[in-house]
């Protein structure tokens, strides 16, 4: 691990022109124990966790061992053990073909995703004139979130007398109804997906703006070129925004519910090509009442991606370079 | 910077790279949004058979129908977006940052758990927490008040969008530690060192976590269809939905003209931050 | 089963002690002070819609000064998500609008009231309603909702194109065989698809079933084998052979239930399958000139429809309140000259005829004249369809979608369906 910080000097110490108030408490030993201030400064969160977040989840939990209709009330709420998860493992083809859907998905969507946003955020890292422009129609598409008129607008270029299709006529290439095929209704909504590449990409700039420039001239100094100044000083230094994006796109890849509702009118039609596995969980709680159900799908999934985030955490220690010197 | 690329004029070539492959990309990601804006101006039977991006008959009058379509004014609905987008960007800025820092700066005991389950949070399809966060926040009294946005903002005050937090801490992390330390030897406690070092040196992640969330609230739409119930409460994502009754009445021009209006806010929000996101850090402290 | 038992105990108390604590601050404390009553009413619709049910609703205020109107209307889509949430927090409105779809759903989880007793108390009037659409609201043994109008299936077809190519219209009474030959011909005559392949259409099916001694459901059963899916499949896979509808992808994007969408309107097929009540909405979105005629076959196998429903909450507060309003909507001449058609043909017979003699959009008109056409054929009205009915739907869709693009043939498609349709009522 090359040493970043080094080179870097720290700030002016401005502290001592601040309140003292903050130094009355004595002075922290060098040593870590923020405990208290750890607290303190995690006290909203704790609390929004306890007061807000944890209460519903631990409600789906429990609703996953029900039969929770939506409709019938909590008190008449019947306990049927692990029903739901035997179901969903034993006698519902249509979840695990879901599964396949999402997997699919998440597993071409995502790099596919994360590529163009880093190669659209290094031509847009330099300043020139605008760039900021270019930054903001970049990130245009990611606006239109789930709009019904999105839905329309792909469905026009997709469609079998679309502009898609229009163009690839003139290469002489005979289209098809992309969007209403069950072959290629699914990499419709990839390519939104990846059209929708303005999140990552911001994340990307803010990151690259946080490499020091000193590094590049250092790097420069000793003769390295574009490529090697990418490798040894982009990279390693953008590693934690990677690490993120990788980590979100992923968790996004797999969640993906949005666009997939949107360009198939919540049915994940044409015959369940784009029944993506939070398209189908919601389906079978909101349009089916089996929220029970519902709950425990979403319980295993949150299992299944946690198991995939710690694997990714646990990769990441080999790659992701932090300047704090943490792991 | 620039001056480096100036430096290089002779490679005349390469230097057209970058504007062709910028053009192309362009015009790649914007021919849906164009389409958009050109049917914002047809008539309705021609949105529903026409593909092409060009209007056959220019209907500007989509826009003033949209506009007032509905017996409150459309702009209404964007100052509603706007209150409850901007009330939801200081929150996520102000909490998510203080649990940001503790995460990345601070030891304390069971921070790792703590980590864990906050990542955790953000895993659970939401689908299947709408309805037990609908109950809860009813017997918190907070629904069909006479402000019905509090579901929609304290939780954010509360730093449960998880997401914010990790990606500041994922920016903090990129922070060198000497800096702390520095800041240690001369007396800093977490308290000065959160003041004078992180909060200035988190502008990126800041102004990302700003824009996220001021555009994630403004497409929300499960959320704000369920917690407001008042025509006059309604935002503009819950009122584009208005315009089209799948069953029955349908007025497709004015969504398309109102769809892109709605684009118009945010569009510009992100144009005017992102340049606090380019100057970003390297004219703050690092190079002193 | 003790551990279990344990856990569920565990996390019960987990859920319920905070919820206890929170219960004691919340609620909804309905101020009826003073003998000033606040209903809520919600439901789906367009723009129009609203204008006119707040205008009918001021008219009841204006004459019941105690009660005044809390109102919430939103379009379709994601309307029986909110309206099921509000339900699982006890906030359902007092008076709520439904559809066939999901009444049942609702019914037999207790949710709407029983207006049976308001019926027989004669505070709810549906002496005027035909009976068998007043009955179409009666789920099990309890009156869940009450018709706001009525519709019946109606076929819609492209006037202009039609007439242009020198076509005959089609005609309420062709057998199938008929209408698919006569779709054929006037398809090749035009050049766009002869009709929209409706094997995905639950009402279509129905319909058919009926013709042939079936039905859809029987009680809380399904009414067909597989055999008889099979056979209908089989019907449409032929005229899709035979070039009579166009090909799978657009029948794909015609299967959804938007008008927008209908091939119809999208100039993809001559006639679109619709409920008869919307064909003015559809007209509004295409210069062609259309028509509407019943489905192919015996047109008695058709029913009268109720189009929508209100329904009051169980745990209203104000149920007598709520109730004279929905008398006060279907039977007072006053309302109902304002509502007009918009929620369906109106269900009291006496405002249907002055309705129907005073409207002057044609589409209308027409839509009102297949109905007065039927009215004297209509067969008995089925019975609400079950619990269950919304994911039948949906998987019909999804077999017939199969059996379509090919993936499946006629025979496992209906294999198929039979066996998810029979799943999902059986919950």
């Amino acid at each position: 691990m090359s040493n970043v910080a080094v080179s870097t000097r720290p700030p002016e110490p401005r502290p001592r022109s601040g309140p003292a108030a903050h130094q009355r408490r004595g002075r922290p030993t060098r040593h870590r124990d923020d405990g208290r201030a750890g607290y303190v400064f995690l006290t909203p969160w704790l609390l929004g966790f306890a007061a807000i977040t944890a209460i519903p989840m631990l409600m789906s939990l429990y609703l996953s061992f029900t039969n929770y209709d939506i409709l019938t009330p909590w008190s008449d709420v019947e306990w049927i053990g692990l029903k739901n998860y035997e179901r969903m493992f034993g006698d519902d083809p249509a979840y695990w073909h879901a599964v396949k859907v999402t997997l699919i998905f998440a597993f071409i969507a995502t790099p596919l995703k994360l590529g163009a946003a880093l190669g659209v955020a290094l031509l847009l890292n330099r300043s020139f004139r605008g760039s900021g422009l270019f930054r903001g129609l970049f990130y245009l598409p990611s606006l239109l979130g789930g709009s019904v008129a999105l839905a329309m607008v792909w469905h026009s270029l997709f469609d079998r007398g679309g502009s898609v299709n229009a163009v690839l006529g003139w290469f002489g290439v005979e289209g098809r109804a992309w969007v209403n095929d069950p072959d290629t209704a699914l990499g419709t909504l990839i390519l939104l997906a990846v059209w929708q590449f303005g999140a990552p990409m911001v994340i990307f700039l803010a990151g690259l703006k946080q490499v020091p420039t000193e590094l590049y001239e250092a790097a420069e100094v000793d003769g390295a070129g574009n490529l090697r100044r990418f490798l040894s000083v982009t990279l390693p230094m953008l590693s934690p925004v990677i690490f993120f994006n990788l980590v979100l796109e992923t968790i996004h890849g797999f969640q993906g519910f949005t666009s997939a509702f949107v360009l198939s009118g919540g049915t994940g039609g044409p015959v369940d090509s784009t029944l993506m596995y939070t398209l189908y969980l919601y389906i079978r709680g909101f349009a089916n009442y089996e929220m029970g159900y519902a709950s425990a799908m979403a319980w295993v999934f949150l299992i299944t991606i946690g198991l995939v985030t710690v694997v990714l955490f646990r990769t990441g220690r080999f790659w992701v370079h932090y300047s704090d010197g943490d792991d | 910077m620039v001056s480096r690329t100036s430096a290089r004029r002779p490679f005349k070539p390469r230097s057209l790279v970058r504007p062709v492959v910028l053009l192309l990309l362009t015009a790649l990601v914007l021919y849906p949004l164009l389409w958009m804006l050109g049917t914002s101006f047809k008539a309705p039977e021609e949105i529903l058979n026409n593909v092409s991006v060009w209007p056959q008959s220019w209907t500007p009058a989509n826009y003033p129908d949209g506009w007032t379509h509905f017996d409150v004014g459309f702009g209404r609905y964007f100052l509603n977006s706007f209150l409850v987008a901007v009330l939801t960007v200081v929150a996520n800025c102000t909490s998510c940052l203080l649990a940001a820092y503790a995460f990345a700066r601070l030891r304390f005991r069971l921070r790792g758990l703590w980590f864990a389950v906050m990542i955790g949070t953000l895993l659970l399809p939401s689908h299947v927490l709408i309805v037990p966060q609908f109950v809860m926040f009813r017997s918190f009294g907070w629904v069909g008040g006479p402000w019905p946005y509090l579901p929609l903002i304290v939780p954010h005050l509360l730093a449960t969008d998880a997401f914010f937090v990790f990606l500041m801490v994922q920016f903090m992390r990129g922070i060198p530690r000497e800096l702390d330390d520095a800041a240690k030897i001369d007396g800093c406690g977490a308290y000065s060192i959160f003041r004078y070092v992180v909060l200035p040196l988190s502008r990126p992640a800041l102004v990302s976590t700003a824009i996220f969330s001021f555009i994630w609230t403004w497409n929300d739409f499960f959320r704000q269809l369920v917690y407001l119930s008042d025509l006059e409460k309604y935002t503009a994502p819950v009122a584009l939905t208005l315009f089209i009754d799948s069953t029955g009445q349908s007025a497709v021009g004015p969504m398309f003209a109102m769809s892109v209006l709605s684009l118009a806010p945010v569009f510009l929000f992100f144009v005017a931050f992102q340049r606090l996101l380019v100057e970003g850090i390297n004219t703050t402290g690092l190079k002193g | 089963m003790t551990a279990p038992r344990l856990f569920r105990g565990l996390m019960a108390a987990a859920i319920a002690l905070p919820l206890a604590l929170l219960g004691a601050c919340g609620g909804d404390d309905d101020s009826s002070n003073s003998g000033k009553t606040e209903l809520t009413f919600f439901w789906w619709g367009g723009e129009a819609r609203a204008k006119l049910t707040e205008q009918a609703l001021a008219l009841y205020t204006q004459k019941h000064p105690g009660v005044t109107f809390k109102t919430t209307w939103q379009a379709n889509q994601g309307y029986f998500d909110k309206l099921a949430t509000l339900t699982a927090g006890d906030g359902a409105p007092d008076i709520f609008q439904i559809d066939d779809n999901y009444l049942a759903e609702y019914a037999t989880r207790n949710v709407t009231e029983d207006l049976t007793k308001y019926q027989d108390s004669g505070k709810l009037d549906v002496t005027k309603f035909p009976e068998s659409l007043w009955k179409y609201g009666v789920v099990g043994d309890k009156l869940a909702g009450l018709a706001m109008g009525e519709n019946t299936q109606g076929l819609v077809f492209n006037k202009t194109k039609l007439e242009a190519a020198g076509q005959e219209l089609p005609k309420t009474g062709m057998s199938w065989a008929d209408f698919i030959t006569w779709a054929q011909r006037a398809g090749a005559a035009t050049g766009t698809a002869g009709t929209m392949d409706p094997s995905a259409d639950y009402k279509a099916f129905w319909v058919w079933l009926r013709q042939n001694g079936k039905d859809f459901y029987t009680g809380n059963q399904l009414g067909f084998a597989k055999e008889d899916v099979q056979k209908w499949f089989e019907l449409w896979k032929g005229a899709r052979d035979a070039k009579a509808t166009p090909t799978a992808d657009v029948i794909h994007e015609g299967n959804a239930t938007d008008i927008t969408k209908q091939l119809v309107v999208t100039g993809k097929a001559l006639t679109s399958w619709v409920w008869a009540n919307q064909m003015p909405d559809i007209q509004k979105n295409t210069k062609d000139e259309l028509g509407v005629v019943a489905y192919p076959g015996d047109p008695s196998a058709q029913w009268a429809r109720a189009s929508m429903y209100l329904s009051v909450y169980r745990g209203s507060k104000h149920k007598d309140a709520a109730v004279d309003v929905l008398n006060f909507l279907a039977n007072d001449p006053e309302a109902g000259k304002i509502l007009g058609t918009d929620r369906g043909l109106p269900s009291n017979l006496d405002i249907r005829t002055s309705v129907a003699s005073s409207t002057s959009d044609p589409s209308m008109k027409a839509s009102i004249a297949l109905e007065d056409e039927l009215v004297s054929k209509f067969g008995p009205a089925p019975t609400v369809p079950p619990k269950g009915h919304a994911t039948v739907k949906t998987e019909l869709i999804k077999a017939a979608e199969a059996a379509q693009f090919g993936t499946a043939d006629p025979a496992k498609a209906a294999e198929q369906f039979r066996t998810a349709a029979q799943a999902a009522i059986s919950r």
